[in-house]
C-alpha cells in the first residue's frame, strides 16, 4: 500500500515537473504505464497538437495577425491549457525565459510567435542547433539590433548576449571575445531591414498592418577577416561561432544550471552565478556529461534529469515556486473544457502578466529569475483570485470529474471534514501540506456542517469553496 | 472557336490600418456595395484598439465617410461584427455573432430596429455569419453553429430554414458567408466542408463544388463569395489566402494571391512620414519566401491577400476583396 503511493506521489510529481500537473484520470493513465514509460512519452511527443487554428482565427480575428501581446500570449495559453505534449510546451517556456525576446520592442507579437513555435519543433533536439536556429531568428536579431551589426561597424549587442545570458555566462570570456564574435555575426539581418527597422522603432501598423520578418545572409556586409574566438581562430561565421561555443565546457553547465533551476528546485539568481555554487553540483556534474556524451542533446540531459535519484528525492518535492504560467496554465487544465470562442484565454494571458510574467514581454533579455521573485503580496493575489474563478462552475469537465471523486472517495466516512480535507489534497496534487495548515483546512470544511446526507448542488458547492481555500495556500505555490 | 483565358486586372485598393482612429479599418469583416457607389465596411478590430470598432464608409475612389456605430451591446452598437447587407430601399443591415442579433440603420445611418433570439429553435440563431436579401426582399440568415440557412421577413419574422449539420448533399458545416445568381439561386460558403454548394432559391440542393486542398478547384475554409452577372463565382478562399473564380458550372477559372499596392491614404501618410518614406525605397515587397504556411506567407508579403474574408461585386462585374489582417479591399476587373 505505502508503496502504491510512492508511486503516486512521485509520478505526479514527475508530471508537475514535466508538465502542468496531472488530472486525477491523467494520473491514473500514467501509473498504469509506469515512470519510464511516462517519461519517455513525455520526452517523444507524437506529431503536433490538433489545434483548430482555422476555428480560433474566426472568432478571434486578432489571433489571425497575432500582431498584438494580448492576442499571441491568449493563443499560447491555449496551447499550453490543450496541449497532448506538455513537456514539449514546458520547454517553449525554459528556452522562452532564456532567450527572453520581448514583443513590447518588437512591436509586433506575431515573429516572437514563430520564435517560440521554433522552441516547440526543436527545443528537445540538439543545443548547437538550437541556438544557431536562434541566431538566425527574426525576432532575436531585431531585438538585439543585429541588423546594425555590420562589416567594419560592429553592434555587440547579440556577440555580447550569447555568450553572457545564452550559453557560457559571465566569467567565462573576455571582452575581446565578444567584438569577435560580434564580427562573426556580422550579416546575419531580416529581409528589408531598413523598412522593417523603422516600422518597429516607430511602432507603426501603418499603412496596411504589420510585416513578418524572414532572415537573410547578406555576405557583401559580413566580415570575412581572421577572428581569434575562445582560443580558435580563422575566417569564422556565426554558424563557426556557435560550434565552438557549444564545446565549451562552461555552456554545457550554464544549460544544465538553468534546467535545474527549471525542473528540480529552485536555484540562486543567475547575476549570482558567476560567484555562487549551484544549489547542487553533483545534479550539474550529471547533466553536464549528458550533454556531452549525447553531442549536445536536450533531451538525453531532460532524461538524465529526470531519471536521477536527485530529482526523484523527497527533497526535490515542491522546492520550486511555480511560475505564473504554471500555476494558471496548471488550473485551467484542472478545471478543464475550453470552448472557442474562449475568453479564458485572455484572461489567463492577463493574469500571468498580473503575476509578474507577461508571455512574450519578459522585463528585459534577462528574462524572469524566477523563484522568490514570483511571490509578492500583489501577485499572490492575483494567484489567489484567478484560480477561485477559474475553478467555480461545477459543469467544467475537470472540475466535475474531481467532486465526483471526492464524492466516492468520502462517502464512506460520510464526507467528514477530515475525509473531506484529504480527498481534496489528494485530487489536487497530491498535495502536501503542514499541520497547521491541514487543522484550518478542516476547520474551515467543518463549516459547511454535517454533509452526510448532501448531494447535488449543495455539495458541489462545499467542495468548490474548499478548493478554493486550498488554492489559496502557501503550499499550492509550490510545484 | 477559341476561348480566351478568364483574367482579373487589378485596378487599386482601398483602406489603411486604422488602429488609432482615422480614416480606415481595423480587422474588417464584411462588407456591402450600395447601387451609388458608396461602400461599407465593418470593422471587427483586436480587444484594444476598440474606438474603431463600427462600420466605416467609403467609396473606390478613396473618399471616406465616416463611421456608423460603434463598440457595445446598445442600439447601434456592436461586439463582433460579421456580415452586411442592403435591402431593396437601401436600408443597411449587420449581423453581430457575439450578440446573435441582425440591426438595421437607415440609409444615412441612423439606427432603425434590431431583432435576435439565441437558439436552436425555429426562428432562433446562433452565430449569425453571412446576410443576403433574396430577389423577395427577405433576408437570408447564414446560421453557422446551427449550420443552418434561415429566411426572415426584415423584422425577423421566421418564414423558412434549410441545412443541418453534416458533409451530405445541402448538410453544412459551420457555413460561413452566402451570395446569389442573376436566377435567384443561392450559394453558401460551406467553410469547414471546404466546398460552396449551390440551391434553388427555396433553398433545395443543386449541386457543390469544390473539396479540401489548396490546388485548383479545391478550397481550404472559404469563407465569402459572390456571383457576378455572368454567372461566375468568386470565392474567397480564406485559408488559402486567395481568390479563386469557378465558372457557373463549377469548374477552375483562376486564382488571385494579391496584388496591392501603394493607395493614395497610404502614399499620403508616407508622405508625412519623411523617415518611413525613405526607409521604404529600399524596401522590396515581393521575396522568396522560407515558409510553405499560406497564411504566414500573407505575413511577409505586404501585396498578398491576408485572410481574405469576403467579396462584393459592384454594378460593372468589379470584385472587390476585403482582407481582415492588412485592413483593406483590392479591386480587380475582368480583362
Amino acid at each position: 500500500m505505502v508503496a502504491v503511493k510512492q508511486d503516486s506521489r512521485l509520478m505526479a510529481h514527475l508530471l508537475r515537473r514535466a508538465g502542468f500537473g496531472a488530472t486525477p484520470d491523467e494520473l491514473d493513465q500514467a501509473l498504469q504505464k509506469g515512470y519510464d514509460a511516462t517519461l519517455e512519452d513525455l520526452l517523444n511527443p507524437i506529431g503536433d497538437d490538433d489545434v483548430p487554428e482555422d476555428l480560433i482565427r474566426r472568432y478571434h480575428v486578432d489571433q489571425s495577425d497575432l500582431r498584438g501581446s494580448p492576442a499571441a500570449s491568449a493563443h499560447w495559453v491555449y496551447r499550453m491549457v490543450t496541449t497532448e505534449a506538455p513537456l514539449r510546451e514546458k520547454m517553449c517556456l525554459f528556452w522562452h525565459r532564456i532567450f527572453a525576446t520581448g514583443a513590447t520592442k518588437l512591436i509586433q507579437a506575431r515573429v516572437v510567435t514563430n520564435q517560440i513555435d521554433m522552441f516547440r519543433q526543436h527545443g528537445m533536439g540538439n543545443f548547437s542547433d538550437i541556438l544557431l536556429r536562434v541566431s538566425r531568428d527574426p525576432a532575436m536579431l531585431m531585438w538585439l539590433d543585429n541588423q546594425d551589426n555590420h562589416k567594419g561597424s560592429i553592434n555587440e549587442n547579440y556577440g555580447r548576449e550569447i555568450l553572457e545570458l545564452f550559453s557560457m555566462g559571465v566569467g567565462n570570456y573576455t571582452e575581446e571575445d565578444i567584438k569577435e564574435c560580434s564580427r562573426a555575426f556580422t550579416g546575419w539581418r531580416v529581409v528589408n531591414p531598413d523598412y522593417m527597422s523603422i516600422k518597429m522603432r516607430n511602432n507603426t501598423a501603418r499603412p496596411y498592418g504589420y510585416i513578418a520578418w524572414q532572415f537573410e545572409y547578406d555576405d557583401d556586409d559580413h566580415d570575412h577577416g581572421q577572428k581569434t574566438f575562445l582560443g580558435e581562430t580563422g575566417d569564422l561565421n556565426g554558424e563557426d561561432a556557435v560550434d565552438i561555443i557549444c564545446k565549451q565546457e562552461a555552456t554545457a553547465r550554464f544549460i544544465a544550471r538553468h534546467l535545474y533551476h527549471f525542473f528540480v528546485a529552485d536555484e540562486y539568481p543567475v547575476p549570482q552565478w558567476p560567484h555562487t555554487a549551484p544549489v547542487d553540483p553533483h545534479a550539474i556534474d550529471v547533466m553536464t556529461k549528458a550533454y556531452f556524451d549525447s553531442g549536445y542533446s536536450i533531451k538525453e540531459m531532460l532524461r538524465a534529469t529526470f531519471t536521477s535519484d536527485f530529482f526523484k528525492s523527497e527533497a526535490s518535492r515542491f522546492a520550486r515556486t511555480k511560475s505564473p504560467a504554471e500555476m494558471v496554465v496548471g488550473t485551467m487544465r484542472l478545471a478543464g473544457g475550453i470552448e472557442l470562442p474562449s475568453d479564458d484565454t485572455y484572461l489567463g494571458a492577463r493574469t500571468c502578466a498580473n503575476m509578474g510574467q507577461g508571455l512574450m514581454a519578459p522585463p528585459s533579455v534577462e528574462g524572469w529569475q524566477g523563484g522568490g521573485d514570483w511571490i509578492n503580496t500583489g501577485t499572490y493575489v492575483a494567484r489567489v483570485n484567478f484560480a477561485s474563478k477559474i475553478l467555480h462552475d461545477a459543469s467544467r469537465p475537470g472540475l466535475r470529474s474531481v467532486i465526483d471523486r471526492v464524492q466516492q472517495s468520502t462517502s464512506g466516512s460520510a464526507h467528514s471534514p477530515e475525509s473531506l480535507v484529504g480527498a481534496c489534497l489528494e485530487v489536487l496534487g497530491p498535495i502536501e501540506v503542514a499541520d497547521g495548515t491541514r487543522s484550518s483546512l478542516i476547520e474551515y470544511a467543518r463549516t459547511h456542517g454535517d454533509l452526510s446526507q448532501t448531494a447535488g448542488s449543495a455539495f458541489d458547492a462545499a467542495v468548490i469553496s474548499l478548493i478554493q481555500m486550498i488554492v489559496s495556500t502557501q503550499e499550492y505555490q509550490m510545484v | 472557336m477559341t476561348t480566351t483565358a478568364f483574367k482579373l486586372n487589378y485596378l487599386t485598393n482601398v483602406g489603411f490600418c486604422a488602429d488609432f482612429g482615422g480614416r480606415g479599418f481595423m480587422m474588417p469583416t464584411a462588407m456591402a456595395i450600395r447601387s451609388d457607389g458608396r461602400i461599407f465596411v465593418a470593422s471587427r478590430s483586436n480587444t484594444t484598439a476598440l474606438r474603431v470598432v463600427g462600420i466605416q464608409m467609403v467609396s473606390r475612389d478613396h473618399d471616406y465617410y465616416g463611421q456608423i456605430g460603434e463598440r457595445g451591446t446598445g442600439d447601434g452598437q456592436m461586439i463582433w461584427p460579421t456580415a452586411l447587407a442592403l435591402d431593396g430601399n437601401d436600408n443597411l443591415y449587420l449581423a453581430d455573432e457575439s450578440l446573435n442579433r441582425i440591426s438595421r440603420f437607415d440609409p444615412d445611418g441612423n439606427f432603425v430596429a434590431s431583432w435576435g433570439t439565441t437558439g436552436r429553435g425555429p426562428g432562433e440563431i446562433d452565430g449569425p455569419s453571412g446576410l443576403l436579401f433574396d430577389r423577395d426582399d427577405n433576408l437570408l440568415v447564414v446560421d453557422h453553429k446551427n449550420n443552418r440557412v434561415q429566411r426572415f421577413t426584415k423584422d425577423g419574422a421566421s418564414l423558412s430554414t434549410f441545412g443541418s449539420q453534416g458533409d451530405g448533399d445541402g448538410e453544412f458545416n459551420l457555413p460561413w458567408g452566402v451570395a446569389q445568381d442573376g436566377d435567384g439561386n443561392l450559394y453558401v460558403a460551406d467553410w469547414r466542408n471546404d466546398r460552396i454548394q449551390k440551391f434553388t432559391s427555396d433553398g433545395r440542393f443543386l449541386a457543390k463544388y469544390g473539396e479540401s486542398g489548396d490546388g485548383e478547384g479545391q478550397f481550404n475554409r472559404p469563407a465569402g463569395l459572390a456571383v457576378g452577372s455572368d454567372g461566375n463565382i468568386y470565392v474567397a478562399d480564406w485559408g488559402n489566402q486567395r481568390l479563386q473564380v469557378l465558372d457557373p458550372d463549377g469548374r477552375f477559372l483562376t486564382t488571385v494571391r494579391g496584388d496591392a499596392d501603394l493607395n493614395p491614404w497610404a502614399l499620403e501618410y508616407l508622405h508625412a512620414q519623411a523617415d518611413e518614406e525613405r526607409a521604404r525605397s529600399s524596401y522590396v515587397p515581393v521575396f522568396d519566401v522560407d515558409t510553405d504556411d499560406p497564411s504566414e506567407v500573407s505575413a511577409r508579403i505586404e501585396p498578398f491577400f491576408w485572410d481574405p474574408v469576403a467579396v462584393a461585386m459592384d454594378g460593372s462585374d468589379r470584385v472587390y476583396v476585403l482582407e481582415t489582417c492588412r485592413h483593406r479591399f483590392q479591386v480587380y476587373e475582368q480583362a
